[in-house]
């Protein structure tokens, strides 16, 4: 129902950066350090699609990083204590389900504007990590569980990148197929003519932080399977580089826009960024200035682009 | 021509790939009020523009008397005194009424700002304006109208010797809109040369001295108003015969049967509003700015609260407590603020026509693009849209085709109640007989419009019967043998 455009360009900037650093280390191109760069990028790109619906609507949601925490706490200790791995998942899932629910009701029914209420409840959720484990890290998680994520299908190819591509699929399907993403998108464009239209504005906003804090709890515990431990730390901060995925994916703060591809996309540019800059031996101090510039470089492209094709409608209306 | 003051000269203005001006020449002479006329797209708004350095032409000259002038920004157009009333007032709410006025070009003392000029300055205009308010009011509380009056007050202390105003009466009312007229014409005594954009064509030729016709980026003609008609300027402007008065084309189609019942309906700024609504009937809500029509349907459909009263759909009792309420008991409404409440920018018009029947478009577990696109074929052509691409996007549309977007929209869904507030606010003439066709067609089937207008020949032209509200209570019942403006202003004022 839309042009690929941006998610072209972004593709395009992937491989830009991609062949620079291979130009530079050719090692960097080996299959290995590839795949490296999806498993980097896999958790923030769980982080990314959720964030991504929440800022579709107009909101945004900075508690991801401490939902991230509170799921890897709480998977932790059940899987520690023998319950079936796949159930895990299930309550994992759960748990997101009720984050986003309360994300979402803070928004629409208290009318909180979404950046202090996911501020607030970053901090409450991160206090909440602590408290589940008394500060201490859940040693031990079984084998088990940990299979579901860290299994290698083939070499270099692990289930938690499979995951992260089943759910982007679900996702887009979600916001671009089913009246549910149809709203999101309207009601991050014009809310007031979506409602007037007979929509339940509320509702769907809640169902995108929810989407949005599902994606946080998938994070943890993809994080969980791959350290065998669960820190009641984890993921503190990562909310701001899963933003930052979103917007060089093509998300606008502003709502409306921004795509599933996109994002997973701006999460691979993110870590092959990272990557790269340890490939070829600079300072990981230069990652923060890439990384930012990339930030900067990217929403400024945007609105470049925003002003051609806005000379573009003038000619329309005219016509 | 030592009384020219403004000189278009073969004016040209390009976007990508088409004409919005194709070399437009024309005088205007000081201290006359020039009406620029044409439908929307005419290039207008272009033309103003370039004036006042918004765009740069592509070809061609201004000339302001004698000199050449071509603003390549606003501000250069300001310090020269062109001056803008928009359609739309902004103003910096935290600022009071002295410091709106004086934004971005302060008196300074000594490097710093020096209130006690600007205060001073300012009340002076706002007392030759005949403000009651002072400089150092806040902006807040104050009317639209009283905005407007700040936005002259400001060309007036740029020293304007040339000011434009786009639309200046679309949300007056009738006493601003008396006032409006009445400071225009001080001006033009004053030797300012005024600009004038408005569809409204008795407004025309209230104020206007003379007139130019733009259609489609060419120039048709300049006219003195005085020695021509109403329909002369339509056909000039649409380039075919329409007829510019709101008529019903069918014979009224009125049935016994009650619809809508609203019984003794309170909320925020009215009460006990009752009225009934029948099926097949236009039912015309008139009043004042300021009567609460809008609140009063508003809260009808469920957007606002009611604080009591009962509302019967078909006999039923209802409770509707939001749209989506409204929906399912068949009623739709559409806006008065196209741009705000009336569509979602980033999408396109297929979306924009299926979002109130969205979940109908499902084909297994996603949406269809197909269907989607069908709905889009059906209703577009029945509202006979203009551009007929699905992925046109609803925004780059006229006005009048934005509203014929949202009336297919609700045409698509399974509504029998429309409420249409102003619907024909900002349409151009062309268009504006297009959706009063539409309405026609819509009663013909059986279903019901209520229609709030403060246009009182479309009020009087297109309904079966109207009630008249005045400050939030029902002042009176009028059908549709006893219609007349002096009836309807009676009753909206109340005397």
């Amino acid at each position: 129902m839309k042009s690929y455009t941006r998610e072209l360009s972004t593709l395009l900037a992937l491989m830009i950066i991609i062949v620079i650093f291979s130009a530079i280390a050719p090692r960097y191109l080996e299959i290995s350090n590839l795949m490296d760069i999806v498993e980097q990028g896999t958790v923030n790109g769980f982080l990314a699609i959720g964030v991504t619906c929440a800022i579709i609507t107009g909101g945004i949601d900075l508690s991801v990083g401490s939902a991230m925490a509170v799921s890897i706490v709480t998977c932790g200790r059940l899987a520690v204590a023998g319950v079936p791995p796949l159930a895990v998942v299930v309550i994992g899932l759960g748990l997101g389900a009720l984050i986003g629910t309360i994300n979402g009701l803070l928004v629409t029914k208290m009318k909180l504007q979404p950046f202090i209420a996911t501020m607030g409840t970053n901090s409450v959720l991160r206090g909440i990590a602590y408290l589940i484990t008394g500060g201490w890290p859940v040693l031990n998680i079984p084998k088990e569980f940990r299979q579901i994520f860290q299994y290698s299908i083939v070499p270099n190819l692990r289930m938690s990148m499979i995951v992260l591509v089943l759910m982007a699929v679900v996702y887009s399907f979600v916001l671009k197929k089913r009246k549910t993403g149809v709203y999101i998108y309207a009601i991050g464009s014009n809310e007031e003519a979506t409602k007037l239209s007979g929509v339940n504005t509320d509702k769907y906003k809640i169902m995108a932080y929810m989407l949005c804090s599902m994606g946080a709890a998938m994070a943890g515990m993809v994080t969980l399977a791959r350290l065998g431990t669960g820190e009641p730390t984890g993921g503190e901060g990562y909310e701001l580089n899963a933003i930052a995925a979103a917007a060089i994916g093509g998300t606008s703060l502003a709502g409306g826009k921004g795509s599933i591809l996109g994002t997973v996309l701006g999460a691979l540019i993110l870590s092959a960024l990272k990557i790269g800059l340890v490939v070829v031996g600079m300072d990981t101090f230069y990652q923060y200035i890439a990384t930012g510039l990339i930030i900067i470089v990217a929403v400024y492209l945007e609105v470049v682009q925003q002003k051609i094709s806005g000379m573009f409608s003038k000619k329309k209306k005219t016509a | 021509m030592s009384d020219t003051m403004i000189r278009f000269d073969n004016i040209q203005k390009k976007f990508p790939g088409v004409y919005a001006l194709k070399g437009v020449s024309f005088s205007v002479k000081k201290g006359e009020v020039h009406a620029l006329l044409g439908e929307n797209g005419a290039g207008k708004s272009t033309l103003l523009n370039i004036l006042h350095g918004v765009f740069t032409a592509t070809d061609g000259d201004v000339y302001i008397g004698e000199e050449k002038v071509n603003f390549e920004t606003p501000v250069e157009a300001l310090k020269y005194g062109i001056a803008k009333v928009h359609q739309e007032i902004h103003m910096v709410e935290c600022l009071s009424v002295g410091q709106n006025i004086a934004l971005g070009f302060e008196m300074q003392k000594h490097g710093m700002l020096d209130y006690q000029d600007i205060y001073r300055r300012t009340d002076e205009i706002l007392q030759q304006l005949g403000c009651r308010f002072k400089s150092k009011d806040s902006i807040s509380g104050l009317s639209v109208g009283e905005l407007q009056m700040i936005a002259i007050a400001k060309s007036l202390y740029h020293n304007a010797k040339i000011i434009s105003f786009d639309e200046p009466t679309a949300s007056l009312s009738n006493a601003e809109t008396e006032k409006l007229f009445a400071i225009i014409e001080d001006l033009k005594k004053k030797g300012i040369t005024i600009l004038y954009i408005s569809h409204k064509l008795d407004e025309i030729f209230r104020i206007a001295d003379r007139a130019t016709i733009l259609r489609d980026g060419t120039y048709i003609m300049t006219t003195k108003v005085a020695d021509i008609t109403k329909e002369e300027l339509i056909k000039n402007m649409v380039g075919r015969d329409v007829s510019s008065y709101a008529v019903r084309l069918k014979p009224p189609c009125v049935q016994e049967e009650v619809v809508l019942d609203v019984r003794k309906l309170c909320g925020n700024g009215f009460r006990d509003i009752s009225f009934v609504l029948h099926k097949g009937e236009i039912l015309g809500v008139s009043g004042l700015v300021g009567a609460k029509r809008t609140e009063v349907m508003r809260a009808v459909f469920g957007i606002d609260k009611k604080i009591s009263g009962e509302v019967f759909v078909h006999g039923k009792p209802t409770d509707i407590k939001s749209p989506q309420d409204a929906l399912k008991y068949g009623i739709g409404l559409i806006s008065e603020n196209r741009k705000s409440e009336g569509f979602v920018p980033v999408m396109s018009n297929a979306m924009n026509m299926g979002l109130a029947a969205l979940p109908s478009f499902y084909k297994g577990i996603g949406l269809d693009k197909q269907l989607i696109y069908k709905n889009f074929e059906t209703y577009g052509n029945k509202v006979q849209l203009n551009i007929m691409d699905p992925e046109h996007l609803t925004q780059n549309l006229s006005g009048g085709n934005q509203q014929k977007v949202i009336l297919a929209k609700w045409l698509a869904t399974s509504v029998d109640i429309l409420i249409f507030d102003e619907p024909t606010k900002g349409v151009d003439v062309g268009a504006k007989a297009e959706i009063y066709a539409l309405m026609e067609e819509f009663v013909a089937e059986g279903k019901s419009i209520i229609m709030i207008s403060s246009e009182l020949p479309e009020v009087i032209g297109m309904s079966d019967r109207i009630i008249v509200l005045k400050e939030g209570r029902m002042s009176a019942q009028v059908n549709r043998d006893e219609f007349s403006e002096t009836v309807l202003l009676g009753h909206a004022i109340g005397e």
